[in-house]
């Protein structure tokens, strides 16, 4: 009878430092994913960066834009350190719409296209922006597994007693309804 | 991308079923792989037990081997065997997959074009989408036809090829979706399974005919007195012929079920389902239409077969090779059809 009574509370413990590490994992693999997005955000600038030093050359058009840039990073970073976060994404946004402008403006250089370096930030600004969206994905992703392991049974009990370690409100990454009515109707106007 | 789904329903892909689903499937299939290779031990064990107790039944052996009561050791050094072997092969197998080939490697700094710099992209993409803590090394096969293929045991290890045909002749997208396929298998140890499970098979089916040699050549010791022993050369006998044909049938299995479970995993990725489907159709037609020259160039490179489970694309289905039946119980990857249809992709009546 001891013996049953000891091999169920050792099971118990067992399971509660099992649950109690995989929590903790998958909390922290949240926050990476979350500066994951940082780390995205700032290899784009770098990009945008050398794509215009290189398109420069081929039109003055990119002095501007080249000026709109660099002004919205520092925008974007100034939020960032003031801890607006609505603003940051406001300012990172803008620039994603410049990076599709500059893809249409791409077309009507025919001279440009054909340029090696060119083909190859054409393809590095697709792959930013997919890379910021896939960054995304994977914070919603992490966000999923955390919240329905937190949520579900018996797991649930023991974020109950380890209250404040294991359970953290970590919201989707999501648009504003304001902002997803906007996208919405958005179409592209040459 | 109108036109090449004129001919299908398209609907979504239920990917996380398709994942659960999958995953349950493995789980039966390793657990019957251990049960007989444990059963074989027992078998071994019942049989040497049989010789000091003359009078006991099949069933008290059985009873007294798994309570402790006699010590199998039979099963215990099989289970010692299996351990080691699993390390060394573990060990020895990211060398073996690129062997015969033509290859290189790419990095970012390597990268000659925009094609390849566009591959390495597609991968670091789905790298973040999967959250992998690595980056897998990227290898261009130079070959004509469409394959690719991911190996490794952990994500330390892994590497992804990919033959220089199927990076010319995909989309961006298209090409993604190889990629986040054979990403899938990485991150799912889909090379680590495979290899365990067939390397369990094929030990149980080594000491199976160790044992049952042995028995033959020895046959002085058997005598009327010892029933238990006699039925179980009878069993022995029978398990002989039988066992490499489970075994092969559950290793199809457990791969095309791993393939199914990639498939699942690229469209949970990159959260469509088309690209894949598309990817699939071009690299099955492109076989079919240069069957004969692909035929030559895969049999022209060496250890072909080493690749072979571990391709998107397994080359026999375009009936390349000399394989004769291809039925659905002996292939390493579902049919296309099979596959379209776990997609949510079905060919209209």
């Amino acid at each position: 009878m001891f013996l049953i009574i000891l091999l169920v509370i050792l099971a118990i413990i067992g399971f509660t430092i099992i649950t109690y590490n995989r929590l903790i994992s998958q909390i922290e693999a949240v926050r990476n994913n979350q500066k994951q997005i940082d780390i995205q955000l700032d290899r784009r600038f770098k990009v945008f960066e050398s794509l215009i030093n290189v398109v420069k050359k081929y039109m003055d058009y990119e002095q501007t834009t080249l000026k709109d840039v660099v002004a919205l990073r520092n925008q974007a970073q100034q939020a960032q350190a003031s801890g607006d976060e609505k603003g940051r994404i406001a300012a990172e946004n803008k620039i994603s719409d410049i990076a599709s402008h500059i893809n249409v403006v791409f077309e009507q250089y025919p001279d440009l296209k054909a340029n090696q370096n060119v083909m190859q930030l054409q393809e590095e600004i697709v792959s930013t922006e997919n890379k910021l969206a896939y960054a995304k994905q994977s914070l919603n992703d992490s966000i999923e597994i955390y919240n329905a392991n937190k949520k579900s049974f018996p797991a649930n009990i023991i974020v109950g007693t380890f209250h404040d370690k294991l359970d953290i409100d970590f919201p989707y990454w999501q648009l504003s309804e304001q902002k997803v009515a906007e996208q919405e109707s958005y179409t592209v106007k040459l | 991308m109108p036109g090449e789904f004129d001919q299908y329903h398209v609907s979504i892909a239920d990917w996380r079923s398709t994942l659960r689903q999958n995953n349950f499937r493995t789980r039966i299939v390793i657990l019957m792989f251990f049960l007989i290779y444990c059963g074989i031990g027992i078998l071994v064990d019942m049989y040497m037990s049989s010789m000091q107790h003359p009078h006991a039944t099949l069933g008290q052996l059985f009873e007294a081997l798994i309570t402790f009561q006699i010590f199998p050791v039979a099963t215990i050094v099989m289970l010692a065997i299996a351990g080691v072997s699993l390390l060394v092969s573990y060990s020895l197998y990211d060398k073996l997959m690129l062997l015969g080939t033509e290859y290189h490697e790419i990095t970012p700094t390597t990268a000659q074009n925009v094609a390849e710099q566009q591959l390495y992209n597609v991968i670091e993409e789905m790298k973040i989408a999967a959250g992998l803590r690595y980056m897998p090394r990227v290898f261009i096969i130079d070959a004509d036809y469409m394959n690719a293929f991911a190996s490794g045991y952990s994500e330390k290890s892994a590497m992804v090829a990919i033959t220089r045909g199927l990076m010319t002749k995909l989309n961006r997208d298209e090409l993604q979706a190889v990629m986040a396929h054979e990403l899938s298998h990485i991150r799912h140890l889909d090379i680590k399974l495979t290899l365990t499970a067939s390397l369990l098979s094929n030990l149980s089916i080594m000491v199976l005919d160790m044992f049952f040699y042995n028995m033959i050549f020895s046959g002085n010791r058997r005598n009327s007195e010892n029933r238990s022993g006699n039925i179980l050369v009878v069993v022995i006998m029978i398990l002989r012929y039988l066992l490499p044909i489970i075994s092969i049938l559950l290793l199809l299995y457990l791969s095309r079920t791993r393939e199914l479970m990639a498939d699942a995993g690229c469209v949970e990725l990159m959260r469509t389902n088309q690209p894949l489907a598309t990817a699939l159709m071009k690299i099955s037609d492109d076989h079919n239409q240069n069957r004969d020259r692909y035929s030559a160039e895969y049999s022209q490179t060496p250890h072909e077969n080493i690749r072979r489970e571990a391709y998107i694309f397994d080359p026999m289905q375009a009936g390349i090779e000399s394989m004769t039946s291809i039925g659905d119980f002996f292939s390493t990857h579902p049919s296309l059809e099979a596959r379209l249809a776990a997609l949510g992709i079905k060919r209209k009546p």
